[in-house]
């Protein structure tokens, strides 16, 4: 056990556990953020999508040491944001969403994207969403979603 | 007056925002205070008699769980019924479960069960096509004659290879004790289903089994009848333990254990006359059951039936078998044994065409499926079809023919191919009458809000929204004054698995008959309550010892058409575009059934081409998300989807089934498009780089 | 006990490598994969583990005249997005994996991890990449080649880490990077080519070609390279057959899950024959 302190959503925390655990476990055991999803354990799938440092990372393979004094912010805290409520609205409208596993961390993945290029071609979008994969889509109307997003987000990105 | 808007029209999905903001709660979400774990104690042998069971010293408030704690039946109730609950005696597959070990904490639990030793007296396992479980057959007219005047005949035997549900939440359950009972939470498709099984097993009253959906994330029929194998090995273990349990699969355990697409092996004879017309088709279809038969005779028949797909052919005799070997047990997946045999049989219609110097396209229209005509087993097509205006749309809208045509010269390793094909819509033969009789509920309160019960499964494919919409617009009452929460068998009745198809079709048209007797009788702030059962349409005849009759009430159809580009250095395959049609009676919800469609399609052309399973010696070789590859974002092509409207009169607003349907033709679609950028007859999928190498150098 | 240390400082990091036992785990994404557990339960290490992710220190790229210096630390992310990075690199880069895992991985990483399918190691060889391996007390600088020996090993000892990968300026006329996965991204390679060449007046300055996943370590064969400088574009292609040959006793690839050797094989060959023909054109 060690204590690793970061910053959560805004929010400065310290947890007390093993340096080797998993950063998803100590979000959703430890800290009881579900958002963050567990479909492979493995880096494949990017259910478990988190920022840190403003930059997208699975957290199934951050073990708890590399986020000391980082800055975390998790879809429960994106979720808060203007730019969530543009994604989210572009998600639904566009029939983005199926079973929704793969939801939160493609929400993250697009922010990911449209934080630095705030309007992307198609070619970038599915570059961009290439860690995160959906099985129920087909991932058309997630590109969609992206593009609407990029346009009625009009200089939030 | 308000005029009313097409029900086709697409609003927004109810459940959406939920799931878009991570507060959906999952099964793996939950969590109860006092709560243990669950793992699984498996058999690293294919196949073998377990001799002695050596478990480590377990702590206090540690568990083992198996077959000798099951109170009543160590089988598994599901179709056919040779599934054990736990292994006992025998192991018959690497993976089997042979006990659970539950405690407080994981670590722990996790090193007790490594720890377990057992010892197998270890047998030959048999991975050939040798010991057939079911054999099933059928014929129309008479095939031996249609064989003796034929003019030619032609002989193909085409394979498929595994495929993954690979949803990206793995199976799982949280259970607890309650009211005597036990009480399970799960990701599952069939609510029904877990409780009957977990009744049967457990020898319970009706009343003690409480079976509650948890959101899903996603099932793709590997979350139908698989669930009830861990409902059943979770309900011991709360017995025996009282507790709240949570047991969740991994990935790897997950696609190592659980039920797959089966690999198949199809025989086909066809024989012509000499104007080159189909006069007869014998065939087998072969599938590979794994270790127990479970489903599978279910899906052999339904494989069987589509054996002339969209086209009519007068004399056949049609024969399967599921074969036992000692790999994972395989089950339902979305086309449920038609992806199969409409691989198969799309690619034959094209190598008879080719073999006797037809163009496929005219010849394949001169065979297609009219209304009136005899199905595969001799049952009436009776409603109107338009595959012949869809396949003309596919062809304007690809621009096929021209393509068709510049991709004949091989050096462009361009290759564009179309399947067309129809999906029968419910169960088979008499299922939906004689087994599963499904029931709906309406429930309208004293505040006039109407409430939908129904077992019905909102796996991503829609019904939270679309039953809603449904019933409200029936009632014409705005969609905030119907509900429809997540299934829990306490409240709803038994409408059936969200399987076959079936759930707008059958549980809709149940429900629209029920919003509209409610209608008929609704007195304003009142408690009502509207129940209807399934009636098999009268004119539905079947007879399931001779597979004779008409085996669905109504088919859905759809065209599929692929462009590829294949690397000459590589062998890769680059799917371009794609562009597919379908009538499916009409979309209650637009973009919900153009979301089907996107996602089946990736599904089945990824089935063609990229997914590869298989195993060595029983032990499957891709277990994980690394190594099993599913279509990312930069694989799947541009899709286009168009809906062609063509109302069923029984469906809800004309509604069939759309789930399978958009599945099924993607396979040979993609294969064909492959066999004309190789200039090589594809009769095997995954038509993977490998295999193309191999094709271009050896035919 | 398994310990895990935090370094604050390189010097800490150096201090505890010295006393022999600890492993390194930078981005973490080949070690986090190998040594997982039960989910909520830590990853099972059977080695002291030094996590250096934090170790600022590492994380820079600088240009120093005659070469590019690449903080071990630098994320993939970070090198895809900097100018002076090669473009060959930059290519192989995003082939590998996705955006999550490129903004933890490091070519460090995927060096210590030496794997015969790694991407970037490959890519390094056909740069001419040199390391700065340390140690306390001492540094050594080595060529790519004399590093990784084979599937997971390498001649770093226990005190050594990599500091920095030093990339040779270079200017090429025609790149390459050509990877087969199972899918065109997120994929582990079944077999993987990286090309350069430098033609100038239609005579062959440099040629370089490195393959990956054919053999226990990345085949690059420099002496049948240089038999060609010199050489006109036209002699060097009428050449393909030897060149080829040249490869055959390299190239031995293996069965897995992932592909055959069969193939592996015919690709590499296609692969150089491809990259050899079209080495005076632009792709
Ligand atoms: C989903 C996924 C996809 C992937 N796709 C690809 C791919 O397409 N191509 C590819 O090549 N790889 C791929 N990888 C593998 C991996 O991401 C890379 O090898 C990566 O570069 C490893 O870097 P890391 O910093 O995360 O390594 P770590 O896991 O931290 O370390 C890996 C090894 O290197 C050693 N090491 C790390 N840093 C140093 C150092 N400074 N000095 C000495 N030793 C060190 C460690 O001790 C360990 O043995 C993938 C991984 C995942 C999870
Ligand atoms: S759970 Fe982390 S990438 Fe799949
Ligand atoms: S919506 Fe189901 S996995 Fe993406």
């Amino acid at each position: 056990m060690a204590k690793v302190t970061f910053t959560l959503n805004d929010e400065t925390v310290t947890v007390d556990e093993p340096l080797n655990m998993r950063f998803l476990d100590i979000l959703r055991k430890e800290l009881g953020l579900t958002g963050s999803k567990e479909g492979c354990g493995e880096g494949e799938c990017g259910a478990c999508s988190v920022f840190m440092d403003g930059w997208l990372v699975n957290s199934c393979l951050l073990p708890l040491a590399s986020v000391e004094g980082r800055d975390i912010m998790t879809i429960e805290g994106y979720r808060e944001t203007k730019r969530y409520k543009v994604l989210e609205n572009a998600f639904v409208e566009e029939g983005a969403v199926q079973c929704g596993i793969c939801t939160p961390g493609m929400v993250m993945a697009a922010e990911n994207l449209l934080n630095r290029n705030p309007s992307p071609s198609e070619e970038e979008i599915r570059i961009a969403l290439a860690g995160n994969l959906c099985r129920c889509t087909g991932y058309e109307m997630i590109f969609k979603a992206v593009k609407r997003a990029s346009k009625e987000g009009e200089g939030l990105w | 007056m308000k005029t009313k808007k097409d029900i086709s029209e697409s609003i927004r999905k109810v459940d959406s925002e939920e799931k878009i903001s991570g507060r959906a709660p999952y099964t793996s979400d939950i969590s109860i205070d006092g709560m243990l774990y669950a793992k699984t104690v498996r058999s690293p042998i294919a196949r073998g008699t377990i001799k002695n069971i050596k478990l480590p010293k377990m702590p206090e408030g540690y568990h083992t769980v198996d077959a000798s704690d099951i109170p009543k039946r160590n089988v598994v109730k599901m179709i056919y019924e040779d599934w054990p609950v736990f292994a006992e005696k025998d192991v018959n597959f690497i993976g089997e479960p042979i006990m659970l070990v539950v405690g407080p904490d994981k670590e722990t639990v996790m090193n007790l069960a490594d720890a377990v030793e057992i010892d197998f007296e270890e047998k030959d396992p048999v991975f050939d096509f040798k010991n057939s479980g079911v054999q099933l057959h059928f014929d129309k007219g008479d095939v031996d004659a249609a064989f003796e005047r034929a003019a030619k005949t032609v002989e193909y035997e085409y394979e498929t290879g595994y495929q993954e549900q690979a949803y990206i939440e793995p199976q799982g359950f949280v259970g607890y004790p309650e009211d005597g009972g036990y009480t399970l939470v799960g990701s599952i498709q069939c609510p029904y289903y877990v409780k009957n099984a977990v009744l049967d097993t457990m020898g319970e009253e009706e009343d003690k089994v409480r079976v509650i959906q948890a959101p899903v994330g996603g099932a793709f029929g590997g979350k139908e009848e698989f669930p009830s194998v861990t409902a059943c090995q979770l309900a011991v273990a709360l017995k025996k333990i009282q507790k709240p349990i949570k047991f969740i699969y991994e990935r790897e355990e997950d696609m190592e254990t659980t039920t797959k697409r089966h690999p198949s092996k199809t025989k086909m004879e066809a024989a012509l006359d000499v104007d080159n017309n189909i006069i007869g088709i014998r065939s087998n279809l072969a599938l590979d059951g794994g270790a127990y038969i479970g489903l599978s005779g279910v899906v052999l028949s339904r494989g069987m039936l589509a054996v002339t797909n969209a086209y009519t052919v007068d004399n056949l005799d049609v024969s399967g078998d599921v074969y036992i070997t000692n790999t994972v047990p395989n089950g339902a997946f979305r086309g449920f044994g038609a992806p199969q045999m409409i691989f198969a049989i799309e690619m034959f219609i094209h190598h008879i065409a080719k073999d006797v110097g037809e163009d496929p396209f005219a010849f394949r229209k001169r065979h297609m499926v009219k209304q009136g005509d005899k199905t595969s087993t001799s049952g009436t097509f009776r409603d109107p079809i338009i595959l012949s205006d869809m396949v003309d749309k596919a062809v304007e809208i690809s621009d096929y023919h021209n393509k068709a045509k510049a991709y004949e010269d091989k050096d462009t390793f361009k290759g564009i191919g179309m399947s067309w094909f129809l999906h029968g819509c419910g169960f088979t033969g008499s299922g939906e009458s004689d087994i599963i009789k499904a029931q709906v509920k309406l429930k309208k309160d004293d505040k006039d809000n109407v409430h939908i019960l129904v077992a019905a499964v909102d796996m991503g494919q829609g019904p939270k929204t679309t039953f809603r919409k449904l019933v409200a617009d029936l009632l014409d009452v705005p969609i905030e004054q119907v509900t429809f929460n997540y299934p829990d068998t306490r409240y709803v009745p038994d409408s059936g698995p969200t399987v076959a198809s079936r759930t707008m079709m059958v549980v809709g048209g149940l429900l629209a008959r029920a919003a509209k007797s409610l209608k008929e009788e609704w007195i304003a702030g009142e408690e009502q309550t509207i129940t209807k059962q399934y009636k098999q349409p009268e004119y539905i005849e079947w007879d399931q010892d001779t597979m004779r009759g008409d085996a669905y009430p109504a088919y859905s159809w759809g065209v599929n058409v692929v462009e590829v580009e294949v690397s000459k250095v590589t062998y890769e395959v680059t799917v371009k575009n794609a562009w597919n049609i379908y009538d499916l009676g009409k979309a209650i919800d637009e973009r919900i059934v153009l979301g089907q469609a996107d996602g089946g399609q990736a599904q089945g052309i990824a089935y063609g081409y990229l997914e590869v399973m298989n195993h060595e010696q029983g032990k499957l070789k891709q277990k994980n998300m690394t190594d099993y590859i599913i279509p990312t974002s930069v694989d799947v092509p541009k899709m286009e989807n168009h809906i062609m409207d063509n109302p069923y009169p029984l469906g809800p607003y004309g509604a069939k089934g759309v789930g399978e349907l958009t599945l099924v033709g993607g396979a040979p679609a993609v294969a064909l498009a492959i066999e004309q950028a190789i200039g090589r007859k594809v009769k095997k999928i995954p038509a993977t780089p490998e295999s193309i190498m191999e094709l271009i150098d050896n035919g | 006990m398994v310990k895990h240390v935090i370094p604050k400082t390189y010097e800490e990091a150096l201090d505890h490598l010295s006393e022999g036992t600890f492993k390194v785990l930078a981005g973490g994404t080949d070690l986090m994969v190998k040594n997982r557990s039960w989910s909520e339960t830590p990853a099972r290490f059977k080695q002291d583990i030094l996590y250096i992710h934090n170790l600022e220190e590492l994380r820079y790229i600088e240009d120093r005249g005659d070469y590019l210096a690449i903080g071990a630390l630098t994320d993939y992310e970070t090198l895809l997005r900097h100018e002076a990075v090669p473009q060959v690199l930059k290519d192989c880069m995003l082939e590998i994996a996705g955006p999550g895992i490129r903004k933890v991985g490091t070519l460090a990483g995927n060096i210590g991890n030496a794997s015969p399918a790694a991407d970037g190691v490959l890519t390094l060889y056909l740069l001419d990449a040199k390391l700065v391996i340390e140690q306390k007390g001492s540094a050594r600088e080595a060529l790519i080649d004399d590093v990784i020996v084979g599937p997971g090993k390498t001649t770093l000892s226990n005190e050594e880490i990599i500091k920095e990968i030093r990339l040779p300026k270079t200017r090429f006329t025609k790149t390459r990077f050509l990877k087969v996965g199972g899918r065109k991204a997120d994929a582990i390679s079944k077999v993987a080519f990286a090309g350069a060449v430098t033609i100038e007046d239609g005579v062959v300055k440099d040629l370089r070609m490195a393959l990956g996943a054919i053999n226990v370590t990345v085949v690059r064969l420099r002496d049948v390279e240089k038999r060609h400088i010199g050489e006109t574009i036209s002699a060097v292609q009428d050449n393909i057959v030897s060149i080829k040959n040249a490869y055959v006793p390299h190239i031995k690839p293996i069965d897995d899950q992932r592909s055959n050797r069969v193939y592996r094989k015919r690709v590499a060959f296609n692969m150089i024959e491809d990259f050899i023909t079209t080495m005076h054109t632009q792709d």
